[in-house]
């Protein structure tokens, strides 16, 4: 055999050892959610079984417990993207389009933001919202996820507001266009893309979020995976339901991340690598 | 039509005015951002800073019990909890930074060479990271279980030694199980950022380099990582900063044990505050966490940022 050959199969090898270490403990986890309950923690591993889907029906049908979780997750970060727009697309733009003192120091400050220990506001919020009485709103989470989403959205949105030439825009100036009508007819077209890829993974950034929720939701708000959490504390923990829930909290990110294709490097750097 | 209105209106508005309005404007448009951020971020910094100075326990009063100056400071620091997470947040920051990256820049290259079906595989690759940390938390936690386990019973088929209690549950092995975690979901994450960088790398370059024989790994560290120094910056400053806040994972595999083993600043934090209720002493660590981490993203911002933004 050449040396190129038993090269390529190396290659194939890592690949395949790849493949085991950071998508078995996935599908490990499906499996979970699917498997005979007795057989859960059999070792050596029970890889053939007939699958059985009870758990999904006894955690999404049954007591409905995990389908209000999973409705309240939904409402939770989408409220939390619809919120963060109106902010973020204006100082996206600004930051794009203009140069201005203490632009850089600005960017600059929204990833400090992004890098903040969540833990440490969360102490405060949970004193103001019990206070207040907004604990275990849908409002007091969307609020605070804020401190999160405005920067990452901003940032992502500048890497596609700066991809639309500003000469396009320049030109409808010359030839008369006022700034509103240029936004409206020219750039807000262009950024459409850009603006709905920011959205989805500023929603998948607020539906992996669990700081905020553990300590802002109560029992009628908990969103999925806060809600998942209150199994652990139960007496015998039913694993198969528990592989359930959280097969639901994990496939509408990944399934994001897979409709993203070429767009997944530039989401997960805010915008500051193109990929 | 609108020809005519622009005219129009240059003719009636004075230059100066019209370039003020232009100066004026990129604030308009950040300011409600700014406002927002800074009504979140800077209220409860203020709150916990009067706090830290008072003793409150929620479980006594739900007014704080009086000024005691310096007292919840000097309590973070002497009774100790506050240095050990420090120590343990750091040791992990540091070392799994440096494994995520390696780690990730090995299989960047993996990624770069042509095999059927790469594609796919780069595709499925990032699924690690795009699950919420509090989920990865329940995936580890069921691998980890000391009876049926998936892990320790790979452990024990190698004939490898283990601790009775579980990983998760012996003093020494507790913080590293938890970061382990981490580096199955955000190893992922560094090489799929990196394999980026390396398309930015022209071939030629290396081809030229090889023929006047340099070897790979000359290449790799005057060619390459000088190449890809931006997101390479960019990751490790990320992961190290992700890695000091991490508490999702802590939470659902050990809570901070067994006893006080892994620990880290965030999960400290959140005992003191919302398990033990002492919001002065809580307050305090907030604090000092707060000049911790202010001084790490300003070294950020000087080194790893700076031609980035």
């Amino acid at each position: 055999m050449s040396r190129g050959i038993v090269l390529k199969l190396w290659l194939y090898a890592a690949l395949l050892l790849l493949m085991v270490v950071f998508i078995g403990p996935i599908l490990w986890f499906f499996l979970l959610a699917i498997r005979p309950p007795e057989t859960a923690f059999q070792m050596p591993p029970v890889l053939f079984f007939r699958p059985e889907w009870n758990a999904f029906y006894e955690t999404f049908v049954n007591p409905g417990t995990n389908a209000r979780q999973l409705f309240n997750s939904l409402i939770v970060a989408g409220g939390a993207v619809l919120l963060n727009l109106p902010f973020s697309i204006p100082a996206a733009y600004a930051i794009s389009r203009f140069t201005f003192r203490g632009r850089k120091n600005l960017m600059l400050w929204y990833l400090g933001l992004l890098m903040a220990p969540p833990v440490a506001f969360l102490i405060p919020y949970f004193l103001v919202a019990t206070a207040v009485g907004l604990t275990g709103t849908y409002l007091a989470m969307v609020l605070v996820l804020q401190t999160i989403m405005v920067p990452f959205s901003v940032w992502l949105l500048k890497s596609f507001f700066d991809d639309i030439p500003a000469d396009l825009e320049a030109s409808a100036a010359l030839d008369g266009a006022r700034l509103h009508e240029i936004w409206w007819h020219i750039t807000l077209p262009l950024a459409t893309p850009g603006l709905i890829v920011t959205a989805m993974f500023a929603f998948v950034f607020a539906w992996n979020n669990a700081a905020f929720p553990l300590v802002l939701s109560d029992q009628d708000t908990a969103t999925l995976p806060i809600g998942t959490l209150g199994y652990f504390g139960s007496a015998g923990i039913t694993w198969n339901n528990i592989g359930a829930a959280a097969v639901a909290a994990m496939l509408p990110p990944m399934l994001i991340f897979l409709v993203m294709g070429r767009y997944v490097v530039r989401g997960l750097t805010f915008g500051s690598i193109k990929g | 039509m609108a020809a005519v209105a622009y005219a129009d209106g240059a003719r009636t508005t004075p230059p100066s005015r019209e370039k003020r309005r232009r100066q004026r404007l990129p604030l308009i448009l950040i300011a409600p951002s700014i406002i927002l951020l800074t009504a979140l971020v800077a209220f409860p910094l203020v709150f916990s800073l009067r706090n830290s100075f008072c003793f409150w326990n929620l479980q006594m009063s739900p007014k704080p019990l009086g000024f005691i100056g310096l007292g919840n400071y000097r309590a973070a620091i002497e009774q100790s909890d506050f240095v050990e997470a420090l120590r343990h947040t750091l040791t992990i920051a540091v070392v799994g930074t440096a494994i995520e990256v390696a780690l990730g820049l090995a299989i960047a290259h993996l990624l770069a060479v042509r095999l059927v079906g790469m594609n796919f595989c780069r595709a499925l690759l990032i699924m690690p990271t795009t699950i919420a940390p509090i989920v990865t938390g329940f995936l580890f936690r069921y691998m980890y279980d000391a009876q049926g386990g998936l892990i320790p019973w790979l452990i024990r088929t190698a004939h490898l030694p283990l601790p009775a209690q579980g990983l998760l549950g012996n003093e020494h092995t507790a913080l590293w199980a938890v970061l382990a975690a981490d580096i199955w979901q955000w190893t992922p994450f560094c090489a799929i950022v990196l394999f980026a960088g390396l398309l930015s790398v022209p071939d030629e370059i290396v081809e030229a380099a090889r023929i006047d024989g340099a070897g790979g790994w000359t290449i790799l560290r005057r060619i390459t990582i000088p190449m890809i120094r931006k997101p390479m910056a960019f990751v490790a400053a990320l992961r190290l900063m992700q890695i000091f806040n991490l508490f999702d994972l802590v939470l659902v595999l050990t809570r901070g044990g067994p006893g006080s083993a892994s620990r880290t600043l965030s999960y400290n934090l959140y005992q003191q505050g919302l398990v033990d209720f002492n919001i002065g002493l809580s307050s305090a660590s907030t604090w000092l966490i707060v000049i911790i981490v202010n001084v790490l993203i300003a070294l950020f911002a000087v080194f790893a940022f700076k031609d980035i933004v």
